[in-house]
């Protein structure tokens, strides 16, 4: 737990950083809230509709690609670790990574088959 | 740790994070000038002598605005996102490793705030909690513009870290360790008497995969789709104003400077000089300060060779289209990051060494 504690300092520091340039503005700088001042930008009309507006579902799927292959891929990274140090017992791991990454890649290209990431 | 080590710990986390903060107005400067070289305009040059202290001018201006919350806003988010923008940046480089160690007032100090052992991991995992700031920002600011460019970011930045983190599993592969120290220490003398250790000369593809999406990590151009000025007005950070807007620039270019420091880390031996090993410089300046002092000026030089490659290429390269943004990650550069992970795992065996 020893090699946390500075970044545990880090973190206070950061956070005393952050607050502070924020505080220091809102201390310094004029207060003088007129409506038009406050109101949404939009090219300087009057905002037509709520900003919220539905938008395309391939940023949904996109997210959850994501965490498919952000999980394979994540499995990689034990495996690198040792990769190395396992050369010399043969070639196990090399074998099981490969078929590994075969069934990623098999994931992978049913997804641009699907064209999934085509937004237009 | 006793008090002392705190004390040690402190004033690194200090000295580190003022040093970080200050490529901002450095690269504010450099940029604005490289800008104008390009463009063939003079860039700022009015205050202070050519135009050195008009960052400083910015820092000020910015302190001194109003800071306007906009009606029809979610508060709260809208608020804290410039806050969960900057505070990750700020984190992210507790892992860097800058240079080797000093010797004051008896103690060995390293130079690196925090010396884990997944270093590598940490700084893949905090540094990919910037996005909430940005999507927060965007959605809370209640305006069109932001809330596209929110989206467009999130989905760009979550797109480009697959390959970001496959071209980071080849390096571990290269080094077996995911201590980032570990691994410069590894780069440490020459390779078939030649060239550098350098990461790049085993990994040259996972080093451009890196390189490309570091660029769209960071929002930059050619991939800076989230704050596309011509189409989005200035994207999630429209409805910001004061120092709530400067804190998103500040964030950036510290991201940026970490990715520079990430670059120079895996691929570029970190505080090692080409073809000189740390111990023949050592034998030279006969002092561990001074190596030390030699060490951090490197890495600097390093990183900031990488920082003008940003700035060059923002000012030379035309914007890419989003769906080509993300084509280009999931077409191109996921299954090249599987192929370098594949062939560098079978060279790696054809190539072992007797056991």
């Amino acid at each position: 737990m020893a090699e946390l504690v500075p970044i545990a300092i880090l973190l206070g520091i950061s956070l005393l950083l952050c607050s502070g340039i924020l505080l220091v503005t809102q201390i310094l700088g004029p207060k003088n809230p007129v409506p038009a001042k406050l109101g949404t930008y939009e090219c300087g009309v009057k905002p037509e509709g709520g900003a919220h507006i539905p938008f395309k579902s391939s940023f949904y799927l996109i997210a959850v690609l994501f965490l498919l292959f952000d999980v394979e891929a994540a499995f990689f990274l034990p495996w690198a670790l040792v990769y190395k140090e396992s050369l010399s017992e043969g070639p196990a791991l090399l074998w099981a990574m490969l078929i590994y990454m075969g069934l990623m890649a098999v994931g992978l290209i049913y997804i641009l088959r699907k064209k999934i990431l085509r937004l237009t | 740790m006793n008090a002392l080590d705190v004390a040690i710990s402190a004033l690194k986390a200090i000295v580190i994070l003022v040093a970080v903060i200050q490529v901002v107005p450095v690269m504010i400067y450099v940029e604005r000038k490289v800008a104008a070289l390009i463009q063939d305009r003079p860039g700022p040059n009015r205050v202070g002598p050519l135009g050195l202290l008009q960052p400083v001018a910015d820092a000020v201006k910015f302190l001194f605005k109003e800071d306007p919350i906009p009606l029809n806003t979610n508060r709260l988010l809208y608020t804290l996102a410039p806050f969960l923008s900057l505070l990750p940046a700020c984190l992210v480089i507790a892992a860097l490793p800058i240079a080797d160690k000093a010797v004051l007032f008896g103690k060995e100090i390293t130079i690196q705030i925090a010396d884990l052992d997944v270093s590598l991991i940490y700084v893949l995992a905090i540094g990919s909690l910037g996005v909430y700031g940005i999507l927060f920002g965007g959605w809370a600011s209640n305006n069109k513009f932001s809330l596209i460019g929110a989206l467009r970011s999130a989905s760009q930045m979550v797109s480009y870290e697959l390959p970001l983190g496959l071209a980071t599993v080849g390096a571990v592969m290269v080094y077996g360790t995911y201590s980032l120290r570990e691994m410069v220490v590894l780069q440490d003398g020459t390779l078939g008497g030649f060239l550098p250790n350098w990461g790049i000369f085993y990994q040259p593809l996972g080093f451009l995969i890196f390189l490309i999406s570091s660029f769209a990590e960071t929002n930059r151009l050619p991939f800076d789709l989230p704050e596309t000025e011509a189409e989005l007005v200035a994207g999630f950070h429209t409805e910001y104003g004061s120092m709530k807007f400067a804190t998103f620039f500040m964030a950036e270019y510290m991201n940026l400077s970490t990715m520079a420091g990430m670059m120079t880390v895996l691929f570029f031996g970190g505080w090692h000089l080409p073809w000189i090993t740390d111990q023949q410089v050592l034998d030279w300046v006969g002092s561990q300060n001074l190596l030390c002092l030699i060490q951090v000026v490197t890495y600097i030089s390093k990183v900031a060779v990488f920082l003008f490659l940003y700035v060059l290429i923002r000012w030379t390269l035309p914007r890419f289209r989003f769906d080509q943004l993300l084509h280009l990650a999931w077409t191109n550069l996921i299954p090249l990051g599987l192929i370098n992970v594949a062939v560098s795992a079978v060279l790696m065996y054809l190539m072992r060494g007797p056991a």
